[in-house]
């Protein structure tokens, strides 16, 4: 979100603002500067939740990640151990961790380029093609859109289905395992998580798209441009808060994909299928380290703003910062 | 554009559009195919011998219903209390300056940043602390925490669309502030607030990985868990399974068609005016 996006409308706040400058006093400023509360009774249930159950499962997750949680604290009410950073040391030390780390960045990257890239591309493919094409593009994006990705995982396992699944005939590979080679198993999830985030990329990106001025498109195209041109210069920077948003957000999912690998290695990966998701989640539930799977947590949170920082960054060299 | 490259841009389209529906057309083509017809190396790509007996397979689960009542019950009240909330909080974003405001509207974006697996295992401890792990009431606070930002952005954008003239007229004639708001913003911030609510609605039913590290009772099983459930203890039979999914899934692509306009355009109003 931009800084313009923050600031406050218009409301009664701004109505209020010229009464206060008034220079004699007068009862009814008076009353106007008085406290108004009505603001923070409207607040605050949704303070309360976000609070009571993101706030504090936070800084929970920051204190544990120092502990040694397990079942005895669980079951046992125990009282938790203090030992620094040896869970941290620990998942330094794990080449298992690393693995995932290396494997979790990677899929990001090519899931975020994927589903940007050919979202982009559709979405430029829109402007293009006859009315008829463009609304049975919009129909098969929603219609894509709409389904849970519990269900669209299913979808892709039974079609790469080792007997009959219908990609294998489509490609003339019968009886092909697409789940022995992690590469290749990578690959599905991968597809599984492009086709069900370009809808709403291409979607949105058409939607700015189509409120770039055709004013300047013509001026340029009078002034002798070249379509390349048009696109390098005039639209895609005009687009660029919406792409800005929409990348910084895909990378947030993509980064701690889970549903799709978990339900296509039917809820039981093999190590080969660790990602840093998957990782602390095995950790937590299967060998009860909780202390241990915070500070793993801990790391996705970290990764994931270096990853984001890291972005914003390149994009603020590249002048894309407002 | 000359003829050539628009027909090369029509067979592309044509082409996004076979890739994008197919699965789901697939997944409907299975769900009608008898156990034989299914397993064939060749694939049939109609149904040849249409028959409902995988749906009757769905049916005949009782944890099935169970789950379809769980999920029209968490979806249903995530939605009225996510409403309520979010209206209230978004009247006060939208219509008041306050100390903290700038504080809470950060909060309830970079909710958003939170990744869900981090969060999950200490809100998972949380809810075990309030009692409410592996409960419905547990599931529904869980996912009001998780659809109130989007909510309480798009609310904001509708109520910011009603000019604050229209409440001072009706408070000039004698409303008090909140009958103001009840008699004039309520109803024109109407039908955001209805397309608002299908789209927690949609939120709540597809919901699959909070759901999965909160419920483990079979009674509390909400439809995406069943379905992978089910998936697990009658072995892999895609038959079923496809029905399943094609059970789930037709409702969230009926109802979406229906809001997807006015989402975007609450998306919009919500950015464009500050």
């Amino acid at each position: 979100m931009t800084r313009s996006e923050l600031q406050a409308p218009r409301g009664y706040g701004d109505l209020a603002v010229p009464a206060q400058r008034d220079s004699a006093p007068s009862p009814k400023r008076r009353r106007r500067r008085r406290f108004d509360a009505t603001p923070y009774w409207l607040i605050l249930p949704a303070s309360v939740l976000l609070i009571g159950l993101m706030g504090y499962p936070l800084v929970r997750l920051v204190v544990q990640s120092f502990q040694h949680w397990g079942l005895r604290q669980i079951h046992g009410g125990y009282p938790p151990d203090w030992v620094g950073f040896d869970n941290y040391r620990q998942i330094f030390t794990d080449p298992m961790f690393w693995t995932a780390v290396e494997r979790s960045v990677l899929l990001t990257v090519v899931m975020v380029g994927g589903s940007m890239l050919i979202g982009l591309g559709i979405a430029l493919l829109m402007q293009r093609v006859p009315a008829w094409v463009r609304w049975l593009i919009t129909l098969s994006l929603v219609v894509a859109w709409s389904v849970p990705s519990v269900v669209s995982t299913e979808m892709f396992a039974w079609m790469t289905d080792y007997n009959y699944g219908v990609v294998n005939w489509l490609l003339g590979m019968p009886r092909h395992n697409w789940y022995i080679n992690n590469v290749e198993g990578f690959g599905v999830a991968s597809a599984v998580v492009v086709w069900g985030a370009v809808p709403l990329i291409a979607i949105s990106t058409y939607a700015a798209l189509s409120q770039v001025p055709s004013e300047l498109v013509e001026a340029a195209r009078v002034d002798g441009a070249t379509s390349g041109q048009i696109l390098r210069r005039i639209t895609l920077p005009l687009i660029r808060p919406i792409i800005r948003l929409l990348t910084v957000l895909s990378i947030i999912w993509d980064l701690q994909v889970f549903a799709q690998i978990w339900v296509l290695r039917q809820s039981s990966p093999t190590q080969d299928y660790f990602t840093l998701g998957i990782y602390a989640y095995t950790k937590a539930y299967y060998s009860h380290s909780y202390g241990y799977a915070s500070a793993v947590a801990i790391v996705i949170v970290l990764l994931l703003a270096m990853v984001v920082g890291v972005y914003m960054r390149s994009l603020s060299k590249l002048g894309g910062i407002d | 554009m000359s003829r050539v490259s628009r027909t090369v841009y029509t067979v592309i389209g044509l082409a996004v559009v076979v890739i994008w529906l197919f699965p789901v057309y697939w997944m409907v083509n299975t769900a009608f195919k008898p156990g034989g017809d299914m397993l064939t190396v060749t694939p049939q790509f109609f149904p040849r011998h249409p028959t409902l007996a995988n749906f009757r397979t769905v049916v005949d689960d009782p944890v099935f219903w169970t789950a379809l009542r769980n999920s029209a019950l968490v979806a249903g009240a995530t939605v009225v209390i996510a409403m309520v909330i979010a209206f209230l909080a978004a009247l006060a974003i939208a219509r008041f300056r306050f100390l903290g405001r700038r504080v809470f509207l950060f909060a309830v974006m970079a909710v958003q940043m939170v990744p869900l697996v981090a969060i999950v295992i200490p809100l998972f401890l949380t809810l075990s602390t309030l009692q409410l792990a592996d409960t419905l009431p547990g599931l529904i606070v869980a996912y009001l925490v998780f659809s109130l930002p989007f909510a309480v952005w798009t609310l904001r954008g509708f109520i910011s669309n009603v000019p604050p003239e229209l409440e001072e007229a009706a408070m000039v004639d004698g409303c008090s502030r909140l009958g103001a708001i009840r008699r004039v913003v309520l109803p024109l911030v109407l039908p955001g607030l209805i397309s608002t609510s299908i789209f927690t609605m949609i939120l709540a039913w597809n919901e699959y990985l909070l759901t999965y590290f909160i419920i483990s009772a079979n009674k509390n099983y909400t439809l995406p868990l069943w379905l992978t459930h089910f998936t697990l203890s009658e072995g892999v039979q895609y038959g079923p399974l496809m029905a399943g999914s094609t059970l789930i899934a037709v409702p969230v692509i009926i109802f979406f068609m229906i809001i997807q306009k006015r989402i975007a355009s609450g998306l919009t109003a919500g950015a464009v005016k500050g």
